[in-house]
């Protein structure tokens, strides 16, 4: 008995112990940035955790009056492009370039306002000094005006599970740029 | 008034009390940028900061890339540094003929820079501060007005670029005490993805708010003053993981 | 009953004529609405077809050759900025920013209906960001836009040629019009569907202004000033962005009996160009690079940021020269070109001799050789008399020859002899200031009274004024010596009382 429990044991833990043995990180990958982020629950985590699955990424804050609802209608419209099967192997991060204003409870009320599903959708802020540095490895330029709003460029970034660019693009709305949908497929199709 | 000319003798003393990597402090104040932004009028409020004399140089760099070999030419990530990064040195830790070290440093990416300026307990100005102190000339504060100024700063656009980099530190200083603004290298600053600027330069005050979202349109508002206008051009063509070869930088401090 | 039909049918003749001249039907119909090509609206033909092809591009004043293609086709373009320091006249350098490496730019041929994949390199060793503004493109910019490159890096757009033309491009970076001062235009043909007729030869032109800190034809590296490009007084307006770059060995070629096609683009940043041949008369002219053609033209406009296309036949041999006829850019700041023309002489149509030399004196060829070897050799500070004189001779045969003669003997009761002048002999000194502030009123030299007027001459710069007394001095029996720099430079200060006007 005491046998059959230890090799149970052996077996359950394999696959943490193949797991502990990480693969390196690519030099590439925009997960080179050590950056913690803050999600619209109040959880801290490594904006480097998001590895393992292909990420849809873009930058917003939530006062925006002008294009930030666009920037989610197109995340939105990319989705319903997808099969169930695709869209279950995408993860979609917005992260905030106003992270003084963009708290989890400001965060909370876009969810609830845009309906997002909390299993796909994570809205994040990173600490007011990394936002320039995650607008740098994601391409983004911006500008704080003096009202608090933001001159930014609006883009949805495509990442593969390890955190390199694999297609980007600027054209934002509900008719999203089919060569950008067709590269989401083929980063999200199956095995 | 009087605690202004208070602190204007201080400076050059306190200049000189700075410590290795010498910094020059600037007293800050009202400043009338060139770029004319339609969401800020009136003057900038720069606050006192100190400021690199001179270029960070091959020499310096050097030193930091030794002891953060992660910044090393084959071991930094591609995403902080494309690979023409420090390629004219002869290798990834020594510099070579190609690399004097009193040249300042080139072929440097904004990440670098930054990782650089963070090691020495400062930071990278921003595009204010530079401006600020670039708008002296060795007497006056703000020479900008002066056509023979701005044709002395043009002067070094009409010099090929294939010649060799001068050592930092030959020309004479500002009338903050800080050196080679003009006339050297390029360099970055810490908000330099902030000039939003179309990549065709004439569309002046004509913003494309689709893309770049909401107002706040950048135009020149001194159209003579041509030395802005080109480092804001060169700026704006670049991504954060950009060198050239003629792209250095400095760092800035906070005063208390 | 005879006189009755036959009146009827004058009245209805009349009535017929009248009405069909109402109607304007004797009228050619040469440019109604059915007869225009449709423009842009009917300039996509499809998408391209067969293997991309790579562009041939030239450097001027070279034309590729006609693509011959009678279907759209995706054509590949690559195109280098180079920013170098290269002569913008003789001994005078400028630093140019250039569309691989020539100013102007490599011309572009493709036709209509290309889809063209356009990359844009900008050198590493360039100080400025540069992109790139072709005015044959249809979409934001011209391309600009999509195109702005960093130094080191490189872009790459695509578009469609819709529309049949010669186009400019030119670099658009901020400030556009230093980028262009500095020589970033260029040509792009776009051919018609039809192709061109074909011709014996074909060239490619550019004029330019220029703007230099220094003077016309003050010697060294030249910087740019940008007061002067702003108010529009350029120091040299040039074809293919050097004086004399057309002139003498490089002087364009052709025969008699051959049809001659120019390719004419005007890059500015500022002026309008007045194109004209000396000696010639353009057959055709497609004005402003369009689809039309006028005949019979001597001189025609070409915008600044435009272009025109003109043919002409050659009946005789000899230089025709090319000038922007606002003349004196033509002899003052160097926008003359030549076209040398060989074959057998035809007296019926010409009976005349070749084009005088000293009417258009050291522009046609460009032999200033010992002005910059004294040049260099002052900036050394080891100028010697003999370079002075060689130097001198040079200019004075550019400047004084053509009143006062290349043997100094002038022309009796017109212009007085320099050739052992007894004016000169009695006070040496005066020669600078004669040179630089004229002379009017009576005046007796050797024995002859004169009574004109000499212009002043103080285009000249100080070294040239030196270098032509001295020169003077030193020829036909004058009494010899030698005048410096800086006693031209006190000479331009003091003047005298019987200086020319118009000062």
């Amino acid at each position: 008995m005491k046998r059959l429990l230890c090799l149970l044991l052996l077996v359950a833990c394999t696959p943490v112990l193949a797991a502990s043995k990480p693969v390196p990180l690519p030099r590439d990958s925009v997960y080179q940035l050590p950056v913690q982020l803050t999600d619209q629950d109040g959880r801290q985590f490594a904006w480097a955790s998001r590895r393992g699955k292909v990420q849809l990424v873009a930058m917003f804050y939530t006062s925006c009056q002008y294009i930030c609802p666009l920037i989610v209608d197109s995340g939105k419209a990319v989705e319903r492009q997808l099969t169930p099967a695709e869209r279950a192997r995408l993860g979609i991060l917005l992260v905030s370039m106003d992270p003084k204003r963009d708290t989890p409870a400001a965060l909370t009320s876009i969810v609830a306002k845009r309906k997002l599903d909390r299993a796909r959708w994570t809205l994040a802020s990173p600490s007011p000094a990394d936002v320039r540095e995650v607008a740098g490895v994601l391409g983004i330029r911006y500008r704080a005006l003096a009202d608090g709003e933001f001159n930014h460029i609006s883009a949805l970034v495509l990442l593969d599970a390890n955190g390199r660019i694999l297609a980007r693009t600027e054209k934002m709305g509900s008719q999203p740029d089919p060569e950008f949908v067709a590269a989401v497929r083929h980063a999200t199709a199956g095995p | 008034m009087r605690r202004l000319a208070a602190m204007l003798l201080l400076i050059p003393l306190a200049g000189l009390a700075a410590g290795a990597a010498d910094y020059a402090q600037l007293p800050g104040g009202n400043f009338r940028t060139a770029l004319k932004y339609e969401d800020r009028k009136g003057a900038t409020r720069i606050a006192p900061f100190a400021l690199m004399r001179k270029p960070v140089t091959n020499a310096e760099f050097l030193a930091f890339v030794r002891s953060q070999p992660q910044w090393r030419r084959d071991r930094v990530a591609r995403v902080f540094a494309e690979p023409r990064y420090l390629s004219h040195w002869t290798s990834a830790d020594a510099l070579g003929a190609k690399a004097l070290p009193q040249q300042p440093v080139v072929q440097v990416s904004w990440f670098a820079a930054q990782a650089y300026c963070e090691a020495q307990n400062a930071r990278l100005p921003s595009w204010d501060e530079w401006e600020y102190a670039a708008a002296a000339d060795e007497t006056r504060r703000d020479a900008r007005r002066d056509p023979a100024w701005r044709e002395r700063i043009l002067r070094w656009y009409s010099h090929p670029s294939n010649q060799a980099l001068a050592r930092t530190g030959l020309q004479a200083p500002n009338a903050y005490g800080v050196q080679d603004l003009h006339g050297l290298v390029w360099e970055w600053t810490e908000d330099f993805s902030s000039l939003l600027v179309a990549g065709d330069n004439r569309n002046q005050g004509d913003a494309d708010n689709a893309k770049f979202c909401g107002a706040g349109a950048l135009s020149m508002d001194d159209r003579d003053n041509y030395a802005v206008l080109m480092r804001v051009a060169m700026l704006s063509s670049l991504n954060a993981e950009d060198t050239t070869a003629n792209m250095g930088f400095r760092c800035a401090k906070d005063l208390k | 009953m005879k006189h009755a039909s036959r009146y009827l049918a004058l009245v209805l003749a009349t009535t017929v004529l009248t009405l069909s001249a109402c109607r304007g039907d004797d009228k050619p119909a040469t440019t109604t609405a059915s007869t225009d090509s449709g423009g842009s609206r009917k300039g996509d033909f499809g998408p391209p077809q067969g293997k991309p092809v790579d562009a041939i591009l030239t450097s001027p004043p070279h034309v590729p050759p006609a693509t011959g293609r009678t279907a759209p086709a995706k054509v590949i373009v690559t195109l280098d900025v180079i920013e170098k320091e290269m002569e913008i006249s003789e001994g005078v350098s400028y630093t140019f920013w250039t569309f691989g490496g020539t100013v102007p730019g490599s011309f572009i041929r493709v036709r209509q209906g290309d889809t063209v994949e356009f990359h844009l390199r900008n050198m590493p060793e360039s100080k400025m960001p540069h992109n790139i503004d072709l005015h044959g493109v249809t979409g934001p910019g011209g391309g600009a836009a999509s195109s702005f490159t960093a130094p080191g890096h490189s872009s790459r757009f695509t578009f469609k040629a819709l529309n049949a033309g010669l186009y400019v491009y030119h670099c658009a970076t901020a400030p556009v019009g230093m980028h262009i001062a500095n020589g970033m235009y260029g040509l792009i043909l776009i051919e018609p569907p039809e192709g061109l007729p074909p011709v014996d030869k074909e060239y490619y032109v550019m004029q330019g202004d220029f703007y230099t800190t220094g003077k016309y034809r003050e010697k060294g590296l030249q910087p740019f000033d940008m007061e002067k490009a702003i108010d529009e007084h350029p120091t040299y307006v040039l074809f293919n962005g050097k004086e004399g770059s057309l002139t003498g060995d490089s002087a364009l070629t052709a025969h008699v009996g051959d049809n001659v096609r120019l390719y004419v683009g005007n890059g500015g940043p500022n002026l309008v160009s007045s194109f004209h041949v000396i000696g010639e008369i353009f057959d055709k002219v497609w004005y402003e690079g369009g689809r039309h053609y006028q005949e019979n033209v001597q001189t025609t406009l070409i915008p600044s940021g435009g272009a025109a296309m003109m043919e002409f036949h050659l009946e005789v041999p000899g230089s025709y020269v090319l000038v922007d006829h606002s003349i004196f850019r033509a002899f003052n700041k160097g926008a003359l070109a030549i076209l040398k023309a060989d074959g057998p002489e035809n007296k019926a149509i010409y009976s005349g001799k070749e084009v005088d030399y000293v009417y258009l004196g050291n522009r046609a060829q460009p032999n200033m050789a010992a002005v910059a070897t004294a040049a260099k050799s002052a900036h050394a500070g080891e100028l010697t008399v003999a370079e002075q004189i060689a130097a001198g001779k040079d200019l004075f045969n550019g400047t004084c020859a053509t009143c006062h003669q290349p043997n100094g003997e002038g022309m009796p009761g017109v212009f007085p002899p320099l050739a052992k002048s007894d004016y000169i002999a009695a006070d040496t000194k005066r020669l600078p200031s004669v040179m630089l502030h004229g002379l009017q009123g009576p005046v007796t030299v050797n024995g002859k009274d004169y009574n004109s007027i000499m212009p002043p001459m103080n285009q000249l710069t100080d070294d040239e004024v030196a270098q032509l007394a001295t020169y003077v001095l030193n020829s036909w029996g004058n009494p010899g010596g030698h005048v410096t720099k800086e006693e031209a430079a006190a000479a331009r200060k003091a003047k005298p009382t019987n200086a020319s006007e118009g000062h």
